[in-house]
């Protein structure tokens, strides 16, 4: 089942003197179950094809089709409504809300989404369980190590069950151990989930966990290989 | 987790930002009570001293008086007339009187003088007169000899600054002296042995006696028992002259008043300027003193007096001085503003620096499916529960202070009562009850908070999602 279509989608920028084609004519689908890291050399286009999928940004040109949703019919509010309720978005850092307890950020979209109290509970002691952090409920985020606050961002990503999740270079602040946890962590609940993970990264150690490595070079798609490999 | 929970636990991510912003509403708020409770305590003192102790709240005139005071505008009482006006349900009295200019001495010195003709058994209500009588005076004499006594220390050093004030009563004269009321059993016998003044009031049937102001007692060096020579003109420019013995020395609460202030019995008067059956003016004396009802009394009151007189209100009546306060108010209102601008620059360099701050989290906030105008209503909240938190924490601590200064009037002594008095104003500043002005202060740092929080919502609602998730 296709969870995202992308086609022939081009994102220009005009900001400065010069014309960015940061993503230009790239066509790609995304199955249920996937786990594709999307690679190429800084200022390939990874952000801005991520930020496309998630309905963040708009294309220049192209369609981008999501869970049935063609995002370039949404008005911005209900772009905002789509991300809640069909993408799960864990960022590079700073993801999470300084002010709320662990447990508090991880029920965060399932509060906006009005999930009855007693399954939120339910939903966040088991995410929290899922990504080995079941005794850090209380914690603040700034009382977590950075692989932590990353284990619970994917864990408040996953909780309300996404379509998919889009992580932009979600290794990039951890060091060697953390990155191997969060992958870890990524690929259990890829598999006991089948939760669809697009992710970014120029950490050629995650590359190796992946089972599809799409590579881009200035904003197109340079291969897109499928391993069958299985960590 | 509602909407107010977050804004309050974003409240405290930044402790002292927040602090230091709800102080600063705080003192602003505060201040501005402080100030402006002073301000409209002492107009409104000054009001009621004016009023109490020589306009009254309305008064009945020839139409003419207002515009051109003397004698020659003064009317005949007509008692009928009178008890027309008495007949009215909010009237309490009509007390006419009769008062003009003349030139009084006394040994060498001269003054001029407003010389009052009073019904001594009916003047209006507030003034009192019997009440306001000096009782006690620290004459130098009275100093020295009380100096012998057994009094405590310091209440020995107030008395050099004391010299030559005069009281009407002994709780103020207990209190100049730092003495409590308690300690009233203990000191008053002493200073009522050395202290008291002998005065008597006014009787209707006096031809010749006076009470005169204690500030013209002083100047003139004229006590009970002194004779002063009057002069000045009569009705229609006949001369007038008389003499009249100093019976009582009245404290009346406004210099200006209390320095020339001479109070004859009105037939002495009439007698003295040869105006017989004349007043120029009546005092009307009212129930309900509110400018509402006033306002409506006056209205029905001015029906039944009939084209050739008028019945003013104290407004009319004190337009001079309701022209100064205006002017006193403006440079008040100045003050306030520059105050409100300084705090409205602090809230909304907090604001700004919140929201440059926050800017990644609100990026964030928004791609993971918060709506906008949802964020929006959080940060407002938090604003808003600064702004609370200042202006209620600003209101709780200036009411203690605004009752006691309400209670015990600021006082001031030396030089400074000294500039006060010379301008014409009693050295006193009391403040004003918790009142209408309470809910200005707060409307207006409200309003400041309402701006601030106007700016963050379109920052918000404008917020562009990629660039504040690159930021
Ligand atoms: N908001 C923007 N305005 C202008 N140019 C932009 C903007 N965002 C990205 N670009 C440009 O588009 C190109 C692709 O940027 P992008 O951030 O997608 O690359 P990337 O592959 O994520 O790089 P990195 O690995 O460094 O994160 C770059 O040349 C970049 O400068
Ligand atoms: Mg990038």
């Amino acid at each position: 089942m296709k969870v995202v279509e992308i086609n022939d989608v081009c994102k220009t920028y005009h900001d400065t003197e010069v014309e960015v084609k940061a993503v230009d004519g790239v066509t790609l689908s995304f199955e249920k179950g996937d786990f594709a890291v999307i690679v190429g050399p800084s200022g390939s286009g990874k952000t801005t094809l991520l930020n496309l999928i998630g309905g963040l940004d708009h294309p220049t040109a192209g369609e981008i089709i999501v869970a049935g949703h063609r995002l370039s019919e949404l008005k911005p509010s209900q772009l905002i409504d789509f991300r809640m309720e069909h993408v799960g978005f864990v960022f590079q850092s700073y993801n999470l809300i300084p002010v709320l307890t662990a447990a508090e950020n991880v029920e965060f979209i399932m509060n906006l989404q009005r999930w009855p109290k007693e399954k939120r509970k339910a939903r966040t002691d088991e995410m929290l369980q899922s990504v080995g952090l079941s005794d850090r409920h209380k914690s603040r985020p700034s009382q977590l190590s950075g692989g932590q606050q990353q284990r619970v961002a994917v864990a408040r990503a996953l909780a309300p069950r996404p379509e998919f999740i889009l992580a932009d270079e979600p290794t990039a602040n951890l060091d060697t151990k953390s990155a191997e946890t969060l992958l870890d962590i990524m690929e259990k609940l890829n598999r006991e989930e089948q939760m669809t993970f697009i992710f970014s990264t120029h950490d050629v150690r995650v590359m190796k966990r992946a089972r599809r490595v799409i590579t881009l070079e200035d904003g197109k798609v340079v291969s897109d290989i499928r391993t069958n490999h299985n960590s | 987790m509602k909407d107010y929970q977050l804004a309050w636990k974003n409240l405290w991510r930044n402790r002292k930002r927040t602090l230091i912003t709800a102080a600063s509403v705080f003192f602003a708020v505060f201040l501005a009570l402080i100030m402006r409770s002073f301000q409209l305590g002492t107009y409104q003192k000054l009001y009621s001293d004016v009023i109490e102790s020589y306009s009254g709240y309305l008064q009945l005139q020839s139409s003419e008086f207002l515009d051109e005071p003397g004698l020659d505008n003064g009317f005949v009482v007509d008692e009928s007339m009178i008890a027309r006006l008495e007949a009215d349900p909010e009237v309490t009295a009509v007390i006419p009187r009769l008062e003009s200019f003349a030139l009084t001495a006394s040994g060498s010195r001269t003054q001029g003088v407003m010389v009052i003709g009073m019904d001594p058994e009916k003047e209006h209500d507030g003034l009192n007169m019997r009440n306001r009588m000096v009782k006690y005076k620290l004459t130098p004499g009275a100093v020295a000899s009380l100096k012998t006594e057994v009094l405590p220390e310091r209440s020995a050093r107030l008395l050099d600054l004391l010299i030559n004030e005069s009281y009407t009563n002994e709780e103020k004269m207990l209190l100049d002296l730092g003495l409590s009321p308690g300690d009233s059993s203990a000191f008053m016998p002493l200073l009522r042995k050395h202290a008291s003044f002998e005065n008597s009031y006014l009787s209707s049937s006096d031809t010749a006696s006076a009470i005169i102001g204690s500030g013209l007692s002083e100047y003139l060096q004229a006590g009970v028992g002194d004779t002063l020579v009057l002069m000045g003109q009569g009705f229609h420019g006949t001369s007038a002259a008389g003499l009249f013995v100093v019976k009582g020395i009245v404290s009346l609460p406004t210099p200006d008043i209390d320095n020339v202030f001479v109070y004859l019995p009105i037939e002495a008067a009439r007698w003295f300027y040869a105006a017989p059956g004349m007043a120029t003016s009546a005092i009307i004396n009212i129930r309900n003193r509110e400018d509402k009802v006033l306002f409506k009394t006056q209205e029905r009151l001015n029906e039944a007096v009939g084209e050739e007189l008028k019945v003013r209100n104290w407004r009319e009546l004190n337009a001079l001085l309701l022209n100064q306060m205006e002017a006193d108010n403006k440079s008040g209102a100045i003050m306030l503003g520059i105050l409100y601008l300084v705090i409205a620059f602090g809230v909304f360099g907090t604001v700004l620096m919140m929201l440059a701050e926050r800017r990644r989290e609100f990026g964030m906030l928004v791609s993971i499916g918060m709506q906008k105008h949802r964020l929006a209503k959080v940060v407002s909240l938090e604003m808003l529960m600064i702004g609370l938190l200042g202006v209620l924490a600003g209101v709780a601590a200036s009411l203690p202070l605004v009752f006691y200064g309400n209670d015990r009037p600021l006082r001031f002594r030396g030089e400074m009562a000294k500039m006060y008095e010379d301008y014409g104003f009693e050295a006193v500043m009391p403040m004003l009850q918790p009142d209408s002005y309470y809910l200005w202060q707060v409307v207006i740092v409200l309003l400041i908070i309402a701006v601030a929080v106007a700016f963050s919502v379109r920052k918000i609602l404008k917020l562009n999602i990629i660039n504040a998730l690159r930021a």
